[in-house]
């Protein structure tokens, strides 16, 4: 009777083989990273390679928790990296010529309703598909930046008059990323935002016929995007207190790594979980901290990012194929 | 006597997680017969010949083609080895034309120095369709002008070749026109002649009797039996056949006995001078606890008629009204207690990727909602009462539907209007691949949804399940009504067909 007793388990794990992969690849770099860099008199647990690792994991966390409602429609958003710049500049001007952070951060929240109404409903309304029109809003940002940053005459801006020290606290870091991971997945699971996403991702055709306004709930799905966005560029700036020209830089592609890390599938539907972006990124963000630890020299570490990420998407989002063209 | 079997399937068995669809079936085929396949929805019917024909693997068993075993990986190794296999569902590429879908994988055959022929495929695809008997298909066209129907026949020209040694029919004849089958049924009986294998699954009762030569039935995974042709045509082999099928006595009750034809004055759903596509001035009332059935060949226009009740149609003029405010779009349609189940199911009525429960509350989330809150147990009471009051054979409400079978998935997309308790169901040929069992479970559902006083408009292309269920049955033909007939116990479809053809 072993038969029977396996099956479940057997069948379990076949069902859940992206979950259990993107765990254990956690897992792995963990373990990996906490065993061999003390060999070489290092430690990847020491206070300030800890920072490091916590302001890269957490800003790409807030990011990649946040797009999940967007990728769970099976769209993505590939002006995410310039959003962050553009918000960190304005928190870091605003804040200097009025003293404080909450200006910044409101006129950021009032763009990404903006940016996120217009990415979700653009590709609806108009029968494109979203991500050029996010496309056409990282380019748009970009030159907005180059502009702003010519005109200052200077690649950076800092904050001068406020302190920004609480921002570098590893412990407010994790604090706001447990309360933007609660609050997403009580969205994303529990209310009708996230059941409504996963339907559109899975099937738009009869989310549509089922009662379902598509071009609504996307918005929404972006807009609540748009303020993970503005929460992750308040951290970004807030580790070194300024923005840059360059803040933000590749951040999308870096969500879009972590997502797919993390399980996540790339065309959305059902199997979308908040739960992949998590784990996703800290096993991204202990990679770029972890690798040069181990003794891979910094220019090698892209590759070696790359072909880890190849080998997770065959394993995890390769297609059956053998039967006939559908 | 010689053994002259082509294929045989020894013990197979086929498990989908706690599923099993087959338990240890043996099953052989003879050159030269056209075998019926038949038996309820899940009874295994299509797993086996899916197996043979290589679209999935089997857990366990062994098969044997042409006196050696037979491993198939690919859909595509086993049609280069002659078993084809013709699905429910469309199989077409969409966006290019006739000629490139039916040599698809064969361009090799037109191309020179890595440029294709296209003239010469398209002549080619053009006597390939001649000698089927198909006229009105050039190769030349684009696959997408043409109606589910036609593409159905492509894909037939492409499956059947010279080398096809078996073809699997796999319900098709419910997507095919009337002269559609006609070409089929030719096509089987000619390559019956020549020796070769056909096998047919089929809800159709009558089409088996009429086409095949012997006869399988199925039942939870088992063999129940295999009728020869002298069998099948005792006179009581249509309940010998049903017996087996479900293994109990259905009765006779199978339509609506009752031919009160009376129904509530309260308009449900107005359809007012309609005029879309190609459909001009249609009107019509529904009544509360009226069913209003629509009949015709598809390609009438019943169909569009039923997705502009629902307000999918863009209208050029008229209305879609109830009790009094007009319907615009599906998502108004729903608030005002509409139900639309759709005749793609899989593409439209359906998320397939999803497990039973996410589909059935679907379109109810909206009621389940306590301060933005969906409790889980909510959902999951709402989706078993559906589960059970249909009988929804699954694991549990979160079985994914595509592992369901054709009936239990189209129990689901009833069950989520029922769930939503729509006053006004629109279903569009609601027993497409139902076998009789579920079909007459569905038959009473309507009856009893009628008795509650909701309003069904029922478009099929069954003229018998019209005439069994429908209080008022319309016959359409080229986008307009050409007949109206009242329910009377004397109504035979013969007095129907003439307004259709």
């Amino acid at each position: 009777m072993t038969e029977k007793k396996l099956n479940p388990v057997l069948s379990w794990i076949k069902l859940h083989k992206t979950e259990i992969g993107a765990y254990c690849g956690l897992l792995l770099c963990i373990v990996l990273f906490s065993i061999v860099p003390p060999l070489k008199g290092k430690s990847i647990w020491a206070p300030d390679k800890l920072a490091t690792l916590m302001s890269n994991v957490i800003v790409m966390a807030l990011l990649s928790v946040g797009a999940v409602f967007v990728y769970a429609m099976g769209n993505m958003d590939v002006s995410i990296g310039k959003q962050v710049g553009l918000y960190a500049t304005i928190i870091v001007a605003l804040g200097n010529s009025t003293g404080s952070l909450i200006p910044g951060i409101l006129v950021s929240l009032v763009i990404a309703i903006i940016i996120g109404a217009m990415n979700g409903a653009i590709g609806e309304l108009l029968h494109i598909h979203p991500v050029v029109s996010s496309v056409a809003f990282m380019m748009a940002l970009g030159g907005i930046s180059t502009v702003t940053y010519n005109g200052l005459g200077s690649r950076n801006v800092g904050l001068t008059s406020i302190d920004y020290h609480l921002f570098k606290s590893p412990w407010l870091m994790l604090a706001a990323l447990v309360v933007e991971v609660i609050i997403i997945t009580y969205l994303f699971n529990y209310t009708k935002y996230g059941k409504y996403a996963k339907s559109i991702g899975a099937n738009p055709v009869a989310a549509e016929q089922s009662g379902i306004n598509l071009v609504k709930y996307k918005v929404i799905s972006y807009i609540i995007m748009g303020f993970c966005v503005v929460l992750a560029a308040l951290f970004q700036m807030g580790f070194t207190g300024s923005a840059s020209d360059s803040t933000g830089t590749g951040f999308e592609m870096n969500v879009m790594v972590a997502l797919i890390l993390g399980g996540m599938p790339l065309n959305g539907g059902m199997r979308s979980k908040v739960s992949c972006a998590v784990v996703g990124s800290f096993t991204l963000g202990l990679l770029a901290v972890g690798l040069p630890l181990i003794g891979v020299k910094p220019n090698q570490v892209f590759i070696i990012k790359a072909i880890i990420f190849l080998v997770v998407v065959l394993i995890t989002c390769r297609k059956k194929s053998g039967t006939l063209p559908r | 006597m010689e053994q002259n079997i082509v294929f045989r399937a020894k013990a197979l068995r086929k498990e989908f997680g706690p599923t099993v669809a087959l338990k240890g079936v043996d099953f052989e085929l003879r050159p030269g017969e056209i075998r019926g396949l038949v038996g309820e929805n899940g009874s295994g019917k299509s797993t086996i010949m899916s197996i043979a024909a290589g679209m999935q693997g089997a857990t366990a068993g062994e098969m044997e083609y042409m006196g050696e075993l037979w491993h198939p990986h690919t859909m595509v190794e086993a049609q280069k080895a002659g078993i084809s296999m013709i699905l429910q569902e469309a199989n077409t590429i969409p966006g290019v034309s006739v000629a490139q879908n039916i040599f698809s994988g064969r361009e090799n055959e037109f191309s020179k120095l890595g440029l294709i022929n296209m003239p010469k495929m398209y002549r080619a695809a053009d006597d390939l369709l001649r000698s089927f008997g198909i006229d009105h298909i050039r190769g030349r066209d684009p696959i997408d002008i043409h109606t589910f129907e036609d593409r159905k026949l492509v894909e037939l020209v492409r499956c059947v070749d010279e080398n096809t040694r078996i073809l699997v029919v796999d319900e098709t004849t419910t997507a095919l026109s009337h002269t559609g089958r006609e070409i089929l049924y030719r096509l089987i009986h000619k390559m019956a002649d020549e020796g070769k294998s056909v096998v047919f699954v089929s809800h159709d009762m009558d089409e088996i009797l009429e086409q095949c030569s012997c006869l399988t039935v199925l039942r939870d995974g088992e063999i129940i039996g295999t009728l020869s042709r002298e069998e099948m045509d005792a006179p009581d082999a249509v309940q010998r056949i049903r017996y087996m099928m479900v293994g109990r006595e259905i009765g006779e009750k199978y339509y609506r006995e009752d031919y009160d034809s009376s129904c509530s004055d309260n308009v449900a759903l107005e359809l007012k001078n309609l005029s879309f596509g190609p459909i001009k001035d249609f009107s019509l009332e529904l009544r509360e606890g009226e069913i209003v059935g629509i009949g015709g060949l598809s390609g009438c226009g019943m169909h569009e008629i039923g997705r502009a009740a629902y307000g999918l149609e863009k209208l050029r003029s008229g209305q879609v009204l109830r009790k009094g405010k007009p319907v615009t779009s599906c998502l108004k349609a729903i608030d005002m207690e509409i139900g639309y189940i759709s005749k793609n199911r899989d593409s439209e009525a359906l998320i397939l990727e999803a497990p039973i429960q996410n589909n059935i509350v679907l379109p109810s989330l909206r009621s389940l909602v306590k301060l933005s809150y969906i409790s889980p147990r909510s959902e999951k009471k709402m989706s078993d009462r559906e589960i059970d009051a249909f009988r929804i054979k699954c694991g549990s409400g979160r079985q994914w539907v595509n592992t369901l079978s054709g009936g239990n998935k189209q129990k689901v997309s009833f069950g989520k209007w029922t769930a939503r308790d729509s006053q006004v169901i629109i279903m569009d040929c609601p027993t497409r691949g139902v076998d009789i069992g579920v079909k007459q479970a569905m038959y009473t559902m309507i009856e009893d949804m009628k008795k509650q006083g909701k309003a069904i408009l029922m478009i099929s292309e069954e003229l018998s399940e019209l005439i069994g269920m429908a209080d008022r049955l319309i016959i359409m033909k080229d986008f307009e009504v050409k007949k109206e007939f009242a329910r009377s116990p004397e109504l035979k479809q013969t007095d129907i067909i003439e307004y259709m053809i």
